[in-house]
């Protein structure tokens, strides 16, 4: 965004040392993404290649046996159909749970108001482990087990979703909201057409935030889905694990396939991805 | 073949149920008495295994045919969240109809009224004499039957010809006692090569189980309070394993919880692997192994022995359609699941007398060793809280695997550990 | 209050009052579903823990009342006190992350073109399943063909099983958390930096301070805040590391596990594998305090490193 700015103000010093920062942080790039290089470079290996000491770095003959075996043990689209209904689901419920709350928190106090989030930022704290229990039967007791609102469900109310909204609004201007309000809309009027609006940076934030959990859960949807139905990815790739030990060229193709949605989302948004996180960490 | 009554039982019931409610596959009035079965119904059947999970849809499907008021789905759950997944759906009333059971976990459930009571079907017509007796044994609890039994295995020795071929070893066979057993790992072991003669992990069913019992000893005493891990036989049959993790005969135990045992021999750094009939089809499948693959019975200590132990086919006492679920298990437990078991090869069926099929799904394989151990075999040890102790073992016995602490002093620890939970309630 | 007081008003006092009423019954509708969800799903499970801790629950059947035996059996559980151990020294390691992190993270500020791609590059992880993550450093770590031995064999160093030792296992976890935590981090910094005013540098620049003089003097004290945002989030989710652990070391006979357990680990095999919810429900508690000493603790030193200009 401010890309030629610095270098406007710094005319003297940019030629000077652009060299070696480079040298360290392609070092350190190189050092991020190794992990994956071999991922990929192991999918098209077999198992007794992969297993050979010392390794071998490129793939004798480029098989793509792990990725047909993978294709053939994990259902892949009707889970990816999975994770991505509940993200779906998940992501629009909390945004606008925590949107309505956080804009009351910041800009409509009452009596106890302060008490009550407290309670939420309380909740921040408690390993999220510990609700599982607790989670659980009320999922039942509401007989939504192994449905799509589920795995979504206790992911819509979240405490930091609701503290990253207050922020958010608390740093608004007050003018805009007095002069809707002075043309006689109502607080949910003020809310909708002039506060979210403004809010966008930290909705888009939230978003992604919430998006990458939803995504990433792997407990909670074993739990909650006990007849295995509306089961996202994360659980298909633990189960090859279990399944195929150390065929880590299987493994290595599962676990390729099963990150490459989010990673194609995020290249295409990764301004919206940066934004939004930059933006839940900026001091209110 | 033989034994084809129970699963006519079950052909007769469900005649019965079909012929007294009118068309069936609607959803006409109530619940109540005896008109339930005219409901379309829904099952659902937990399993643990991407490998037998199409066995098992195969059942589902057959059953389906007789009973059509009544739909199984089959549901297959990763290994390590089996027992977790279960356990939150038991407690919270919402476990799977019917589920296989392991005899360690099973008296747990046993206990907490988890599990539908078949004494009542099972003393109206099902003959539990025909599965090995020491897998039926350990679905009882407190002279309750709870669970059928599946399929069973026993111990004995995979190898990998090739391997032995290369290193001019003669291939197990039922002469070896457990000095063969040491000096061939040696004699197979090419640490050039990264050849191993035997994985020596700290397994307790395909592993020191077995040669604690060979060496006389009993694992766990007969009321189940206390364990038997200290004493001579205990200890010479932990030994057994120390030794060959001394003599550089096995892969380390790092190097085993790296890639375990299995996947070691699959991936031929292991000559030898002491285990169960369970890997059969996995190994026959595995086109790498195609031809150097066999099986022999383990060697003989002070006397013969092999533990045994078999999956049970258990239902969910909170299950909401009793009735169906009864029938479901009686089928389970019939010849014809376990017909199609054997004839796919996916297990040895607990059935007697449907065993053949699945030695012919692999003629290449002497499977019958794993049939003539039964005659001396041992159950799996259980008492209390199964689980947690058998948990503890990795902890105690490895400073005895890797030799930095004596065997004796090892397995006492364990063994005070053991009884320790053997105390608990 | 501040909304309603400011309000021109034609007749000051009926106004107030009814705006006032009205007000409390929108922040009220505003708040409803968050609060709902939040005490039914997070609330409440809570509590049910919280009274566990004092029960002895079977797995199966109704619990019964034992006071505070799981927290004094805790105490004297020498493999309690080793999981928390674990994780303390997971969590210490893991925040030496972010020095590395705020020195990367000044370097992509300085870096002008491929900023960008440093950032794509970096960011990966974060948007990668950790089920794969988990996956792939165990391949990595591997002891007899992973890449990690590989690499350090050709400088001549011995390499280990870093996953199948214990005494390697959490410091392995621990590379993985960093490199894991970098991209966010590195996110959340840059922005940190990017609200330093450039006059600052300028303003150094003449007084004749180097680049690395103004990198302690100007850009570290100038991003304590965001470091301390950074440095809260991290402890909270290092503490509460699972994952990893989860979907690298449960393979049935990994001999490290034992020695290697996390404190949400071993909360998750009482509660979960071994029946034993009362006990496993005692020790998340015990966590929970844990976690808030600490992060009380941040805020309270937070005083005499964090820099607000």
């Amino acid at each position: 965004m401010a890309e030629s700015v610095p270098r406007r103000s710094h005319p003297r010093r940019k030629p000077i040392s652009s060299w070696p920062i480079h040298a360290v942080l392609i070092v350190a790039a190189v050092i991020m993404v190794v992990p994956f290089v071999w991922q990929i470079l192991s999918v098209f290996k077999t198992t007794s290649e992969v297993t050979r000491i010392p390794p071998t770095i490129i793939p004798a003959d480029f098989s793509v046996h792990s990725f047909e075996t993978f294709f053939s043990t994990v259902p892949f689209w009707s889970m990816f159909a999975v994770s991505t209904g509940s993200l779906v689901l998940r992501v629009v419920g909390q945004v606008t749970v925590a949107a309505l709350a956080g804009y009351a928190f910041a800009r409509m106090p009452f009596r106890g108001s302060n008490v009550l989030f407290g309670l939420f930022i309380a909740m921040l704290m408690v390993p999220s482990q510990l609700f599982l229990i607790g989670q659980y039967q009320l999922i039942r007791d509401l007989r939504l087990l192994d449905t799509l609102p589920a795995l979504a469900i206790p992911g819509l109310f979240s405490a930091f979703g609701t503290f990253l909204m207050r922020q958010a609004f608390l740093n608004m201007p007050k003018d805009y909201e007095e002069a809707a309000r002075l043309d006689g809309a109502n607080p949910f009027q003020v809310f909708w057409h002039v506060m979210l609006p403004m809010a966008r940076p930290m909705l888009a934030a939230l978003t992604v935030l919430t998006g990458l959990y939803s995504w990433n859960d792997l407990l909670w949807p074993l739990i909650v889905s006990p007849s295995g139905e509306n089961r996202p990815l994360p659980v298909g790739l633990a189960g090859l694990q279990g399944q195929f030990g150390t065929d880590y060229p299987t493994l290595m193709a599962g676990a390729l396939v099963c990150s490459i949605p989010l990673v194609i989302v995020f290249l295409v948004l990764q301004r919206q991805f940066f934004a939004g996180i930059a933006n839940s960490g900026l001091k209110g | 073949m033989k034994h084809k009554w129970t699963g006519a039982m079950a052909m007769a019931v469900a005649a019965t149920l079909l012929t007294a409610c009118s068309g069936g596959g609607t959803e006409t009035g109530s619940a109540g008495g005896t008109g339930a079965a005219a409901e379309k119904v829904t099952l659902t059947y937990a399993n643990w295994s991407e490998d037998q999970s199409p066995a098992m849809e195969q059942i589902a499907a057959e059953f389906q045919k007789e009973n059509p008021n009544i739909t199984v789905k089959v549901q297959t759950l990763p290994w390590p969240e089996y027992w977790s997944t279960l356990q939150v759906g038991a407690a919270g009333g919402t476990a799977p109809d019917a589920f296989w059971m392991l005899a360690d976990h099973f008296r747990e459930y046993a206990k907490g009224g988890a599990l539908i009571d078949l004494s009542d079907t099972v003393k109206s017509g099902i003959d539990m004499s025909v599965y090995p007796k020491a897998v039926s044994d350990s679905y009882t609890y407190e002279g309750k039957i709870f669970a059928l039994p599946k399929d069973f295995d026993t111990n004995g020795i995979w190898y990998n010809k090739a391997l032995f071929d290369a290193a001019g070893v003669k291939y197990p066979d039922d002469t070896w006692d457990w000095q063969d057993v040491q000096d061939a790992a040696k004699k197979l072991t090419d640490p050039a090569k990264g050849v191993w003669g035997i994985a020596a992990p700290i397994d307790a069913q395909g592993g020191y189980y077995n040669t604690i019992l060979q060496a006389g000893g009993t694992i766990i005493n007969a009321d189940g309070t206390a364990s038997d891990f200290a004493g001579p036989a205990g200890v010479a049959g932990l030994k057994f394993w120390a030794d060959l993790q001394k003599a550089g005969s096995s892969p380390t135990l790092k190097q085993l919880s790296d890639t375990e045992a299995v996947s070691m021999f699959e991936n031929q750094k292991v000559a030898m692997y002491f285990s169960g009939a369970y890997w059969a089809l996995r190994f026959y499948k595995n086109a790498e192994l195609k031809g150097k693959v066999d099986v022999a019975p383990l060697p003989q200590g002070v006397k013969r022995a092999t533990v045994t132990s078999g999956i049970g086919n258990a239902g969910y006492a909170g299950s909401k359609h009793p009735e169906e679920l009864k029938k479901f298990l009686t089928f389970l437990g019939g010849t014809k699941a376990a017909e199609i078991q054997a004839a796919t090869g996916t297990v040895l069926p607990a059935y007697k007398g449907t065993q053949q099929p699945w030695l012919d799904s692999m003629p290449e394989f002497k499977l019958q060793v794993f049939i003539d151990a039964i005659d001396y075999s041992v159950p799996l040890p259980v008492a209390g809280n199964t689980a947690e102790w058998q948990g503890l073992a990795a902890q105690y016995l490895a400073p005895a695997w890797d030799g930095t602490k004596p065997v004796e002093a090892a397995a006492k620890e364990y063994q005070d550990a053991v009884d320790q939970v053997l105390a608990k309630k | 209050m501040t909304n309603v007081a400011a309000k021109p008003a034609r007749r000051p006092s009926g106004r107030r009052a009814g705006g006032n009423q009205t007000s409390v019954w929108w922040a009220v509708a505003f708040i409803a579903p968050a609060t709902i969800g939040l005490v039914a799903l997070y609330v409440w499970p809570f509590l049910s823990t919280l009274i566990k801790s004092f029960q002895d629950v079977p797995a199966f059947g109704p619990a019964t009342f034992v006071g505070v035996d799981n927290y004094t059996a805790l105490l004297s559980d020498g493999e309690v006190w080793e999981a928390f151990g674990n994780s303390a020294l997971y969590t210490v390691i893991v925040l030496l992350g972010i020095p590395l992190a705020v020195v990367l993270a000044a370097l992509i500020e300085q870096a002008g073109r491929g900023r960008t791609i440093y950032r794509v590059l970096f960011f990966l992880p974060v948007v990668t399943l950790p089920v794969a993550i988990g996956m792939v450093w165990r391949f990595i770590y591997n002891g007899d063909f992973g890449l990690l031995n590989y690499v350090l064999s050709w400088f001549g160093i011995d390499g280990q099983y870093w996953v199948a030792d214990a005494r390697f296992t959490i410091y392995a976890f621990a590379v993985v958390g960093i490199w894991m935590g970098l991209g966010i981090n590195l996110i959340i910094l840059g922005a940190g930096l990017q609200a330093i005013p450039k006059a600052v540098y300028e303003a150094s620049a003449l007084d004749g301070a180097g680049r690395i003089r103004q990198f302690f003097r100007i850009t570290v004290p100038l991003l304590t805040p965001s470091i301390f945002f950074v440095t809260i989030l991290t402890v909270i989710a290092a503490l509460q590391m699972f994952d990893l652990i989860f979907i690298m070391l449960r393979s049935v006979n990994n001999t490290a596990l034992g020695d290697s357990k996390t404190i949400v680990y071993l909360f998750y095999e009482k509660a979960f594998v071994q029946f034993d919810q009362g006990y496993g429900a005692a020790i998340a508690i015990v966590l929970l305090i844990a976690i808030m000493i600490a992060t009380a603790l941040q805020f309270r030193l937070q005083k005499s490193w964090v820099f607000y200009g």
